[in-house]
């Protein structure tokens, strides 16, 4: 409610969108995001903590690679190139090596999909602010009902390159930040620019290879008893997780904007971490259901988590 | 106790819990929870703290001072044992190992946990990763998140930041 207040008194002027204004918005920064190429220092904030990272971004036809470095805190590198990502720590000597199945969900929101986004969310666009020396356009999605966040895009007027994101709480307070604070969009960026800094990984280090595969689409057998006004599944199936003997039971619900995912596991002995953990913009909640671990995690707030862990049930 | 320590640093006692974990404070070996924890917590904080044994060479130093005004004596505490410098590296050790991510994006090696529980009166899930949210369940969420395609490579920042989390017992 609080959150509303506020958008409406910033953006009393700027008139609202159409749904399919917003899906077009939402498909360009999509496209900007994987075909261009940009290198820049992004700021991430949540809560008091600010992070720097160093950002590189590079399409050769049509293959991606991307690097992310951070500048402070402990040294942490991420590349990603053709379906892999790899995550190294050096201070540890790990990699931790993950296969990346790229899903674009925008240039295929469905009608009902659009139609949701506009029915749980206001749209403006407003015009003209600077950020990293580029103008940008800005783009507010306003929650209607305090179960989502409030997000406040900036995106780059010529390029459409997505310059900061912003979540916000009911509260209309800050709940999470990304930001460049120094873009260049299309610029010359070298192999070397999105390379790792340990080609090969060294002897002494421990490779982890992750990731179980494909989802096994089927109908789990688990079901949300409370899910939110305007979410939809988009996704339901079994995953086979590294270190765990079990498939896991993993379904996806999105509003069209963010997504929760459920996942439901045998509960093992050493399992037994419940309740919230927040990480930024990203609420984890994590419950006992009998012999089972059902734990929720999304871009949504707490509340929203929590309703949704305590009543999924078998179906 | 330990918990209680840890929740007035966090500012999260009342009154009457305050009143009753200074009072606590004063029980044998609670001074120790105390300094370790915020020698935990300055390390998190990035703040690189003071070298092993800091205290006991402060404390002989000090003791060499010769005293020019010497208010009234506290009762005397005895110097920390020698297994308690190494209890705090070995907690460290696991925490560094983590990379204090809300995701458990790096395991902690099994017997960096144990060591460190054997070492310190500091309980288990105080060393636990804050969380200890499986980094495969945020992986195959990404997957299929919108707020991964509208962030691109922002959306990793998630993954491997410092968020701090703490983790509740």
């Amino acid at each position: 409610m609080g959150a509303a207040v506020l958008f409406a008194a910033a953006w009393l002027a700027a008139p609202p969108v159409l749904a399919q204004d917003a899906a077009q918005w939402l498909a360009r920064v999509a496209q900007a995001a994987r075909t261009l190429n940009y290198t820049g220092t992004v700021v991430y904030q949540s809560g008091p903590r600010v992070e720097t990272f160093r950002l590189a971004h590079l399409n050769e036809g049509g293959q991606e690679w991307e690097k992310l470095l951070s500048l402070d805190g402990p040294a942490r590198e991420i590349v990603r190139s053709g379906g892999e990502v790899r995550y190294y720590f050096p201070d540890a000597k790990i990699v931790r090596i993950e296969p990346r199945t790229f899903r674009n969900v925008f240039p295929s929101l469905s009608a009902e999909q659009i139609k949701n986004l506009a029915q749980y969310y206001a749209f403006r666009i407003v015009a003209g602010e600077r950020i990293a020396g580029h103008t940008a356009d800005i783009v507010v999605f306003e929650p209607k009902d305090g179960l989502r966040y409030g997000h406040k895009f900036w995106s780059d007027a010529a390029t459409g390159l997505l310059l900061k994101a912003r979540l916000l709480n009911e509260k209309g307070e800050v709940v999470e930040q990304f930001a460049f604070t120094d873009v260049a969009v299309n610029a010359k960026i070298d192999k070397d620019m999105v390379k790792p800094s340990w080609v090969p990984v060294p002897p002494d280090w421990q490779v982890k290879q992750g990731g179980g595969g494909e989802v096994v689409l089927n109908d789990t057998g688990w079901a949300v008893g409370k899910l939110p006004p305007g979410f939809a599944k988009i996704m339901e199936g079994f995953r086979t997780l590294r270190g765990k003997p079990n498939p896991v039971a993993h379904i996806v619900y999105s509003d069209g904007l963010v997504a929760v995912s459920v996942f439901v596991e045998p509960l093992t002995v050493t399992q037994t971490q419940v309740g919230l953990t927040q990480a930024g913009g990203l609420n984890v909640f994590s419950t006992r259901n009998d012999a089972f671990l059902v734990t929720v995690l999304g871009e949504a707030p707490p509340a929203t988590v929590r309703q949704i862990a305590q009543s999924v049930s078998r179906k | 106790m330990n918990e209680n320590i840890s929740r007035l640093m966090d500012g999260e006692l009342d009154d009457a819990e305050l009143e009753r974990c200074c009072n606590e404070l004063k029980a044998e070996g609670a001074m120790q929870a105390w300094v370790c924890y915020h020698v935990i917590g300055d390390h998190l904080r990035g703040a690189n703290g003071l070298s092993p044994g800091f205290a006991a060479r402060f404390a002989a130093a000090l003791a060499a001072e010769p005293t020019v005004l010497s208010p009234a004596r506290r009762s005397h505490r005895p110097a920390a044992p020698a297994t308690f410098a190494w209890a705090v590296a070995a907690t460290l050790a696991a925490v560094s190992v983590v990379g204090w991510t809300a995701f458990s994006m790096v395991e902690v090696p099994p017997t960096a946990v144990a060591k460190a529980r054997e070492a310190t009166s500091v309980r288990a899930a105080q060393v636990k990763p804050p969380g200890g949210v499986p980094a495969d369940y945020l992986i195959a969420h990404q997957e299929y998140s919108p707020a991964t395609v509208i962030q691109g490579g922002g959306s990793y920042v998630r993954a491997v930041a410092n968020t701090g989390v703490e983790p509740r017992p």
